[in-house]
């Protein structure tokens, strides 16, 4: 089992909505607090790791190049600060300047990572659950949808090869490839819309648009959700509180300043590291509790 | 849910709201609380303002073959990317909202970026391109009379929009990378952007040019036959 | 108890003069299973439609409809979506969502009805069905049979009193098609559901079904017990050819007696009539003296992706010069894939394909499609481009006089408007536009009414007497026996078995002619219900002296 992936969606979403929150509240100038930055890129990176395990490692050193070049082009353009490094052609690259694009690089990458772990679990299934919950008619609309694009990829190809096959489609050069494409595309929106006629009967046949749809679907609110959830909201309110109060300001320019550490500042690190590593903790659980199911066996 | 009793003023809301509102609070927000984050403000609002326009369509009777209509166009201008530099998206959204109409427009455009961002990954700009395609759908469908009257209209329609979606997705990405907004940071990005956005807004003309006609006759056609 | 009744219902569809229905009357009982039957194009479609009120199409409508004793269009929508169910020929478009497990619950959440009951609904359904194994899965993976089934599911866990079907085997292959029908039957009988079903497979269905009705242009032509019903259309013939082998058996002697309908009862019917003293037709058969090979497979392995399994396993066969050779198989066997790669669409990683002669890689490119071969693919909407049957034609420069058959009555119409057959005639004749040597077919005669069919299999011969070689891969039996030179069963990528048609059936048990099923064991190598019949009439004689 892979973290999150049997909890329900809206404790998924929560969690990450609560934790990408942060991320991102503190991506500005005033709280920009290098600390929670690398706490939420370093329980980012792990959520990512915990899933999947090896695979599309490469991936992970293409964000690192990423954060090498967003944190020295900062210094680059942004010339506060009062350390200076080096000039370059009389412009000062400054210590804060190098270390603020340092902690903005944890900030986005950190996010990204949050939002490449996110898609992963939230699954069009899990997102058109939360979705139907607001909107029925929405998350049709949007379910239809995902049935057709692998459908109408599918045709598309059929398409090509019936063409290929009378002769008529040819892809040598870059014109008739795009001649091509446009006349398979109009066939296929003439085939779409005629047999989403057929689709609509099969709807109204089965008494679409009479009243107003409840919203089925198989996932479960289970006791694990409320404590996830829970957890994740009461951890993400102390945060915020802590963020606000100003007791984790953290300033980069003109020189680097911050709030000292008080018992608040402390609580809101803490705070924030059980909130990005929740993944982690959850995982682990889960591992724990089969060790001790198979070891009573 | 909250519900607007009021037709005419739920139809002006439903414009006004993404249309105007969103972008004033997002720059309200970047100018008034200094201290907090642009990021935050803008996808909270842009998000807001999406399930509003939802919510609005859900109170709203569809018949089932524009349902079917919406799904199908959203379907296409994902999968229409196998044609070499196409970006089909726009033209979709355009084309849908000129003859079916603006919400079905919005629909389509909005639907697109979410389900597109499926293979290529959900992010914070997801919001963003909802939005932006969104609107080119919306405003589309405002000027459907015109659009629909002069094939040079709607192709001209077309490619501003096209810009119209690059300029708002740099204004996004300015945000992202959390500079300070000045207009020179913007102008800056906006000039970098140029050769992309050319290149954008031509695959966008050839594909009006080739496809608008043939798609609005069966779009007609379909109408016709079935009644849409 | 009267369920449903239909008072002298026509109707005529915008812009045309002649009425697709004409004054039809007939009432239906709780748990009936009808079959309604009657040539393309003669309203059985729009009959069904009318009966299902949302589905009426535009045009002006006379004549009511009773859903017990009361008119639908007095019912509620609930009811009627709920009581009336219907399930029609293509499986894939009939499909909403994207889940099996929320297809299944569609129709409940349309009602309405409380997460909780439809949980239950729909989990009794998927037992009944026995779909657990899939439920979770989304709906593209399913195959054209598995599709199908999902459709009734999702109309029955509405619970409703009728059930009406509109060709639901066409799309499937012989064993995916009985099974349907026999889970159609399976439900008449539990639940006392009644079922209005049309075909134009009667083979399956005629047997299951307790009353036939049949139509020709809009009218009904009779309307009763089966076994009268087919009884009385004996002289007709335009039934007589959709009928089952034991039917048609029947038909061709004047013995008086019950018609037999099954294949056991055309087995007793044959014994207790006829002795078998002459026990096979001479051969004649000059048909496998050695002709030039035009195709040639040897040990092809083919697969869609590195990671998906083979669909074709060391596949190896010849085709002759001037024969028709036919491939049959299950769905998903690989036949289009065959055909594909026999084509040129996909290149096999191992071994290669010789088209009259020459490898398939030297091929420039289109070359092999101008001169040599052409392909008529299984879903012949693809081959469409066009706004009109003429500008189709036109596309492919192909003219009338040139083609063996006459479409001139349709130019006006669009290719999506006109039959299922209509549509095969067009395709073929965009195919044969580029006058190949080879002509590939998949499933030419899919969704057909048997007159469809046999001017099909007429055009074939004619062309194969013209010097074209056909491949034809196709799920109908029947169709194979009558007009193949050379038969071949397709199996999970290879072929297994291969021969002339008297041979290939006789060797197979279940994969064969109802003729054949019915003969074996008292005659030999009898396939096609003509050789049955004449080796009937021997005995006849024989036994007469
Ligand atoms: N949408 C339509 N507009 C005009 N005429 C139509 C339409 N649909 C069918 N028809 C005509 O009505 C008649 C009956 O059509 P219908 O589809 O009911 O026949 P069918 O018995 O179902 O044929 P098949 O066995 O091929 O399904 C045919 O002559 C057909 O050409
Ligand atoms: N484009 C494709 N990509 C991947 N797999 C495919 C593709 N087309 C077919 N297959 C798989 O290859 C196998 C053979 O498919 P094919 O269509 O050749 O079977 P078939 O014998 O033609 O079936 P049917 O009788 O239903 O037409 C099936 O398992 C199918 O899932
Ligand atoms: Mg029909
Ligand atoms: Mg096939």
């Amino acid at each position: 089992m892979k973290a999150f992936d049997n909890y329900n969606p809206i404790t998924v979403f929560i969690y990450f909505a609560s934790v990408i929150t942060i991320g991102m509240f503190c991506l500005n100038p005033v709280t920009m607090n290098p600390l929670i930055l690398f706490l939420s890129l370093a329980g980012a990176v792990t959520t990512y790791l915990i899933r999947n395990r090896t695979e599309g490692a490469q991936s992970h050193l293409f964000f690192f190049v990423m954060f090498i070049l967003l944190t020295v082009i900062n210094p680059l353009f942004n010339h506060n600060g009062v350390t200076v490094l080096l000039i370059i052609n009389n412009n000062p690259v400054t210590l804060e300047a190098l270390l603020y694009g340092a902690a903005s690089a944890a900030a986005i990458i950190g996010v990204i990572y949050w939002f490449r772990s996110f898609s992963q679990i939230m699954t069009s299934d899990k997102l058109l659950y939360i979705l139907g919950n607001i909107s029925p008619k929405f998350a049709l609309i949007l379910s239809m949808t995902l049935r057709y694009v692998p459908m109408f990829e599918k045709q598309t190809q059929k398409v090509i090869q019936a063409q290929r096959g009378l002769g008529l489609y040819s892809d040598t050069d870059f014109m008739s490839r795009v001649r091509g494409g446009t006349r398979v595309f109009s066939v296929m929106v003439t085939w779409a819309l005629e047999n989403g006629v057929i689709t609509s009967d099969s709807m109204t046949a089965r008494g679409y648009g009479i009243t107003k749809r409840t919203f089925f679907s198989i996932f479960k609110f289970r006791r694990q959700d409320i404590i996830l959830s829970a957890a994740s909201v009461i951890l993400f309110l102390i945060i915020l509180a802590g963020v606000i109060s100003g007791s984790v300001n953290f300033k980069f320019y003109p020189e680097i300043s911050y709030a000292g550490t008080t018992v608040i500042s402390v609580i809101t690190y803490i705070a924030y590291g059980l909130l990005a590593f929740l993944p982690a903790f959850t995982e682990s659980g889960e591992e724990l509790r089969w060790k001790y199911l198979k070891s009573r066996i | 849910m909250i519900t607007i009793k009021n037709a005419s003023l739920r139809k002006v809301l439903r414009i006004a709201i993404p249309f105007a509102l969103v972008p004033a609070v997002i720059v309200a927000g970047v100018y008034l609380f200094k201290e907090n984050s642009y990021m935050l403000i803008s996808v909270a609002v842009i998000i807001l303002s999406l399930l509003l326009f939802i919510s609005g369509f859900e109170k709203k009777k569809t018949g089932t073959r524009r349902l079917i209509i919406v799904a199908i166009m959203t379907a296409l201008s994902v999968v229409g990317r196998f044609i070499p530099v196409f970006k089909p998206v726009t033209a979709m959204t355009v084309i849908t909202a000129v003859y079916i109409g603006g919400e079905a427009g919005f629909l389509v455009g909005a639907m697109s970026a979410l389900i597109s961002n499926f293979w290529f990954g959900q992010g914070p700009w997801t919001p963003f391109q909802m939005f932006a395609w969104g609107m080119i759908g919306l405003v589309g469908g405002l000027l459907s009379k015109y659009l629909k009257k002069s094939r040079v209209a709607l192709v001209i329609y077309g490619v501003v929009a096209g810009l119209a979606y690059s300029l708002i997705m740099d204004f996004w990405a300015l945000i992202w990378n959390n500079e300070i907004i000045s207009m020179e940071a913007y102008l800056a990005s906006l000039v970098t952007a140029i050769p992309y956005t050319i290149v954008y807004s031509a695959s966008n003309l050839m594909f009006f040019a080739l496809l608008a006609k043939p798609f609005g006759e069966k779009l007609e056609r379909v109408k016709l036959k079935y009644g849409v | 108890m009267e369920i449903l009744k239909v008072e002298n219902l026509s109707f005529t569809y915008p812009l045309c003069n002649e009425k697709a229905i004409d004054g039809i009357s007939f009432s239906v009982d709780r748990g009936d299973f009808i079959t309604v039957c009657g040539a393309t194009g003669c309203g059985k479609s729009t009959l069904m439609r009318m009966i299902k009120k949302e589905l009426t199409p535009l045009g002006d409508m006379t004549g009511r409809v009773f859903y017990k004793g009361r008119d639908i269009n007095t019912l509620s929508e609930a009811e009627t979506a709920c009581s009336i169910g219907f399930v029609a020929q293509r499986p894939e478009e009939q499909i909403v969502t994207d889940k099996v497990w929320h297809e299944l619950a569609f129709g409940l959440e349309n009602m309405g009805i409380a997460r909780d009951i439809i949980r239950r609904r729909v989990s009794e359904m998927t037992c009944y069905f026995g779909i657990e194994d899939w439920f979770e899965k989304s709906v593209s993976e399913l195959s054209g049979g598995q599709k199908q089934l999902l459709n009734l599911a999702s109309v029955m866990v509405m619970q409703p009193d009728v059930l009406i079907l509109d060709e639901p085997t066409a799309q499937l292959d012989p064993i995916a098609a009985s099974d349907f029908i026999a889970t159609l039957s399976k439900l008449n009988r539990d639940l006392s559901l009644t079922v209005i079903i049309t075909e134009h497979r009667l083979e399956e269905v005629i047997p299951v079904s307790n009353r036939l009705l049949a139509m020709e242009c809009g009218k009904i032509l009779k309307y009763g017990e089966t076994r009268q019903v087919v009884a009385s259309l004996r002289e007709n013939d335009v039934f007589t050819r959709g009928m089952p082998a034991a039917v048609r058996i029947f038909n061709s002697f004047d013995l008086n007696g019950p018609c037999p309908l099954t294949a056991r009862e055309g087995r007793d019917y044959i014994e207790s009539n006829f002795p078998n003293t002459v026990i096979s037709l001479e051969e004649t058969d000059e048909r496998n003296d050695k002709k030039e090979t035009v195709l040639e497979f040897s040990d092809v392995y083919f697969k869609y992706a590195k990671e998906l399994p083979d669909v074709l396993r060391g596949l190896d066969f010849k085709v002759y010069k001037g024969e028709i050779f036919c491939i049959m198989g299950g769905n998903g066997s690989g036949k289009s894939t065959c055909l594909s790669v026999a084509a040129g669409l996909h290149r096999p990683y191992s071994g290669n394909v010789r088209v009259l002669g020459k490898k398939i890689k030297d091929y420039k490119k289109n070359e092999l499609y101008r001169e040599c071969l052409s392909l008529l693919p299984q879903d012949v909407q693809t081959v469409f481009l066009k706004n009109t049957v003429k500008e189709e034609l036109e596309d492919v420069k192909s003219n009338e006089d040139f083609l063996p058959y006459d479409l001139s009555g349709l130019y006006e119409r669009h290719p999506y408007d006109i039959s299922g057959g209509q549509q095969q005639l067009l395709a073929l004749a965009k195919v044969l536009s580029t006058s190949p040597k080879i002509l590939l077919l998949d499933e030419p005669t899919k969704g057909l009414d048997a007159y469809a069919k046999k001017e099909i299999g007429d055009i074939l011969k004619r062309l194969r007497n013209g010097g074209m070689t056909v491949i034809c891969v196709t799920h109908d039996v029947e169709f194979a026996a009558e007009y193949a030179d050379r038969c071949a069963m397709f199996f999970r990528g290879e072929i297994t078995s291969c021969g002339v048609p008297s041979e290939f059936f006789s060797g197979n048990n279940f994969y064969t002619t109802a003729a054949n099923r019915m003969t074996s064991g008292y005659y030999k190598n009898i396939t096609t219900v003509s050789d049955a019949v004449k080796i009937m009439r021997m005995n006849r004689t024989e036994g007469a002296l």
